[in-house]
């Protein structure tokens, strides 16, 4: 096996008294696709925001290739350009149409010349269906077609890494198979994923790695045919027996 | 003999009053107009810059993992803008701008009426348009920021790419009743002997004692200016708003 991409040692954050993630250890290998599922509150969604450097860990280190992000803006920024992300609510710049919206970080960030932005956004609207598109604003967008978008803008980026927290939870039903068909896509291009999601099915098919968050503890960290089927802790058995009764 | 409403040899009403006024002052009363003209849009301008200045810096938040350097600069920073914006919040324009004028005088520095009365518009605006920037900042949901820092956008670009121009666009109407709020207000600063409209009407009324005639064509003239200004901006606002539909880009149709 090689080197890590991201290794996570003893990350622990509180907010105030309260303890959201306790000494989390993770190594993170090139093509992993890692589903995180859990209870709500039990600290999914800050561990993802302190792996992007969004949330500021309270303790503990992330290795990038074997070097630790520290915290100087710069340095995060070029780790951001590497490690994306795509958030639940899009998050899409909505004074920018599509297209713009897949150019300005691209342009900003890389500084790479137009053409080539134009070219990378094509390329990542029309992967995620989104091209004819270009000309919309977000907000004449449906919700399934904005986070298609979302994902686009992140892949114009050429990232390493791209984190998704719950990237179906805001979609009305009907929406949510266009958005995991595309996702389903990305797993095939050997993109490293870490996907926080409550679609079991979705999980159990596409993770390479299905790990279980319990109360900020990891509890389980197992390939999704041992975890969905033989789960070791009983409380991976109790959230389980939870979603196929529900 | 009466010459009915153009009568200005021998003026005897109001209206005959004013009209007499205005020809015979209309140079001061031009003259007057413009400065005021002058006064408040270059007032305003620039405290647009410092109000986006101080909002900017009265929004910042600094991380937990910044080092102490910037901990303490930002600190510093905004306790003098939050000082500077109450200061200038809760004192009336005209005590500023005597005290700014004669302060400055007394240090010995020789000061045009006119740039005072161009700093002092300058100050109360920045004071009152820091409060509508961070307003404005605030309006723009913090997920279109961390979807820009997300991908490696650093805060500063993030500011000025995403959220100035929409904080920008949601606080036109209140920059548009700035402008209009500064082109009245010049008019306290007769009291540093500025010569704008308010001057010109105190001067002419005064010439044949009166004065209500002399104000009434000066309040005219306000009416028109900001009434027209008013029309410019609702105007431009509906221009800005765009349009809302868009064109499906069929060269890419065929992928779907
Ligand atoms: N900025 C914050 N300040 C204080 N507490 C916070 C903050 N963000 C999250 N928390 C708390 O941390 C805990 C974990 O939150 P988190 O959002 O990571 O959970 P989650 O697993 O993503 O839940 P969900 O499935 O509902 O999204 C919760 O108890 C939450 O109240
Ligand atoms: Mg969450």
């Amino acid at each position: 096996m090689g080197e890590s991409i991201i290794s996570i040692k003893e990350l622990s954050k509180s907010f105030g008294d309260h303890e959201v993630l306790r000494k989390i250890d993770i190594d993170i290998d090139q093509g992993e696709i890692i589903c995180i599922v859990g209870s709500s509150g039990s600290g999914k969604s800050t561990f993802l925001r302190c792996i992007n450097k969004l949330e500021h860990q309270t303790s503990g280190r992330i290795l990038y290739h074997g070097k630790e992000i520290r915290d100087v803006q710069r340095e995060i920024n070029e780790y951001r350009a590497k490690v994306g992300m795509v958030f639940q609510s899009f998050n899409l710049f909505n004074n920018m149409t599509v297209l713009q919206n897949c150019m300005i970080c691209t342009r900003k960030v890389l500084h790479i010349s137009k053409e080539e932005a134009f070219d990378r956004a094509i390329t990542h609207l029309k992967e995620v269906g989104m091209a004819p598109f270009i000309h919309a604003k977000p907000s004449q967008l449906s919700g399934g077609q904005k986070q298609r978008v979302a994902i686009a803008r992140s892949l114009c980026m050429n990232p390493e890494v791209l984190l998704f927290d719950e990237p179906t939870s805001a979609l009305d039903p009907e929406m949510v198979g266009e958005v995991l068909n595309v996702m389903k896509n990305l797993a095939t291009t050997g993109l490293t994923m870490i996907i926080v999601t409550h679609e079991m099915a979705f999980a159990r098919d596409v993770s390479t790695r299905t790990i279980f968050m319990d109360r900020g503890y990891v509890a389980e960290d197992a390939p999704p045919s041992e975890l969905f089927t033989r789960p070791k802790n009983p409380r991976t058995r109790e959230f389980l027996s939870r979603y196929l009764a529900g | 003999m009466r010459y009915g409403l153009l009568a200005t040899a021998d003026p005897q009403t109001s209206i005959e009053w004013m009209i007499y006024l205005t020809k015979k002052y209309y140079r001061m009363f031009l003259d007057g107009t413009k400065l005021t003209l002058y006064i408040a849009v270059l007032g305003t301008l620039i405290g647009f810059v410092l109000g986006y200045v101080i909002g900017i810096i009265q929004d910042a938040k600094t991380g937990q993992g910044d080092n102490l350097l910037k901990k303490g600069c930002v600190r510093i920073l905004k306790i003098i803008a939050a000082a500077y914006v109450e200061v200038f919040r809760d004192t009336p324009m005209i005590v500023q701008a005597m005290i700014i004028y004669y302060g400055i005088r007394q240090l010995g520095v020789d000061m045009m009426p006119v740039f005072a009365g161009i700093l002092v518009t300058v100050l109360n605006t920045g004071a009152y348009m820091a409060e509508t920037v961070r307003g404005g900042i605030g309006s723009i949901d913090i997920g279109q920021r961390e979807g820009a820092w997300a991908m490696g956008m650093s805060p500063m670009k993030t500011m000025l790419y995403i959220v100035l121009p929409q904080a920008f666009k949601n606080i036109i109407p209140e920059m548009a009743n700035t402008f209009l709020t500064n082109l009245k207000m010049t008019s306290v600063l007769n009291v540093i002997a500025v010569q704008e409209l308010f001057m010109a009407a105190k001067t002419v009324g005064g010439n044949y004692y009166k004065y209500f005639e002399s104000y009434l064509v000066i309040a005219v003239i306000y009416f028109v200016l900001c009434f027209l200004f008013n029309k410019l901006f609702n105007f431009l606002e509906k221009r800005l708003k765009g349009k809302t539909d868009y064109a499906l880009a069929v060269e890419y149709m065929d992928n779907q």
